[in-house]
């Protein structure tokens, strides 16, 4: 693809501390159980209380992670508003779906029914921002913030000058437990920093919202340079140790230009294979990132929010990572592998912003 | 009519998620759109809900809901109307 994609701004909203405050000062949160919720911030700072009265949970979520996002890239309005979620509003679609059974479809309220609908952040977003642009809402599952992506990354390459993308996905009981009934989640509850020591089937589940603000050129306050990105549909193991040395050399870069893997790995047995591929190649020191936000659709965002502040703070937080006993030596090429219950795998390459481009500002 | 009143401001107050609002902060006669509650037309449609819900009335004319609509008093002088005497 040509052109390049900067990350000039970014917001994250998760089960650990990463909203307000310093990274690397903020304390690992643990869940006991198998259900991560969201540190929630203060909303009102960022939406007026008459609106904040009507929004649910993600919604909420994700109008505050995109509007810190564009806050932090000191941009009011965006070129284009590029989302991805798995399930959009759980807690409104939940209601509509119980009012329609509790009222026998009859005198159903309209709020539940228009948040329901996949595409109600970008709304909010765009209303709140003026911002007439284009506006896309990818879902597609496991692929749902890798479309989202990628759809962005074209729009860069077609002249866009700024683009933000997002993603967000929450958890409720009622889904938890439906999830559950289909063998998502471990039988044992655990706590979550001890995920890796439970190998079984199943994982934790997750839930968050990261918006990036995507630009074409590199400043002096950009993140990281996204290079990178490729999806695979179910591949054999076989494909994807191919495919990822494929990967790699397309962007030029040698399994041991790789400084860190930030690894989807979640004590899954069923699919823990995939990652094992990652082991094939001499690629620097591997990092699984789900006990920090477990697994939802759209976790890949966490990850490429993580992947970026390490590479502007050329630091990783390692109160966070108990399995890392020291930084890394140099931090400027970062993988991000990740799988969605082993059908959708994806790729993220990240690269420090190189200081001897020109960088604008 | 008293009572009717005083269990409306507490269904609107729960319908519309109004958070920092207590029942006797909304006058009888007071605007619920605009200047008073300021509310909007989302809103509106929720208390055209509310009427269905619990007191089993459809307003099928959106101008006679705009009348029904215009306060606590408004509201319940329309409910009573449409009560078995």
């Amino acid at each position: 693809m040509k052109g390049k994609c900067y990350i000039q701004g970014m917001a994250a909203i998760s089960p650990q501390h990463t909203f307000d405050g310093d990274l690397l000062s903020q304390p690992m949160a643990v869940t006991q159980g198998n259900m991560l919720s969201c540190v929630e911030p203060d909303y009102r700072a960022f939406i007026a209380p008459n609106s904040l009265r009507r929004m649910t949970r993600v919604l909420k979520m994700g109008l505050a992670a995109s509007l810190k996002c564009l806050q932090d890239a000191a941009v009011a309005v965006p070129g284009a508003i590029v989302t991805g979620t798995g399930k959009g509003s759980l807690q409104d679609t939940e209601r509509f779906i119980k009012e329609i059974r509790d009222f026998e479809e009859r005198a159903l309220n309209p709020t539940p029914f228009i948040q329901s609908t996949y595409n109600a952040v970008n709304g909010l977003i765009a209303l709140q921002q003026k911002c007439t642009q284009y506006n896309n809402t990818f879902v597609h599952r496991g692929f749902s913030f890798e479309h989202a992506l990628l759809d962005s990354m074209l729009l860069l390459s077609e002249g866009k000058p700024d683009v933000l993308a997002g993603a967000f996905d929450e958890i409720t009981t009622e889904h938890f437990f439906i999830k559950g009934r289909i063998g998502h989640w471990k039988k044992e509850t655990i706590s979550s920093d001890t995920l890796y020591e439970h190998v079984s089937p199943g994982t934790i589940s997750g839930e968050g919202a990261a918006f990036f603000l995507l630009t074409q050129e590199a400043t002096a306050q950009s993140y990281a340079q996204l290079s990178g990105l490729q999806m695979l549909y179910k591949p054999s193991p076989e494909k994807l140790q191919h495919a990822l040395g494929q990967f790699l050399t397309q962007h030029g870069v040698q399994p041991e230009d790789i400084d860190l893997v930030l690894s989807g790995a979640n004590a899954d047995s069923n699919h823990q294979h995939y990652y094992d591929v990652l082991n094939s190649y001499a690629l620097g020191t591997q990092l699984p990132f789900k006990h920090l936000c477990g697994d939802y659709e759209t976790a890949a965002a966490f990850a490429l929010w993580l992947g970026a502040s390490f590479l502007k703070q050329q630091q990783v937080p390692l109160q966070w990572f108990p399995m890392l006993k020291e930084q890394p030596r140099s931090l400027r090429n970062i993988l991000i592998y990740n799988h969605f219950f082993g059908e959708q795998h994806s790729f993220m390459l990240l690269q420090k912003v190189d200081q001897t481009v020109s960088i604008k500002g | 009519m008293e009572e009717l009143k005083q269990k409306l401001k507490v269904q609107i107050i729960e319908a519309l998620n109004l958070q920092d609002t207590r029942p006797e902060d909304i006058d009888d006669n007071a605007p619920l759109f605009g200047d008073g509650l300021g509310l909007d037309s989302i809103d509106s449609l929720e208390l055209m809900v509310l009427l269905e819900r619990y007191y089993q009335i459809k307003v099928e004319d959106p101008r006679e809901g705009r009348k029904i609509l215009q306060s606590v008093q408004s509201m319940a002088e329309f409910i009573q109307s449409k009560q078995p005497a």
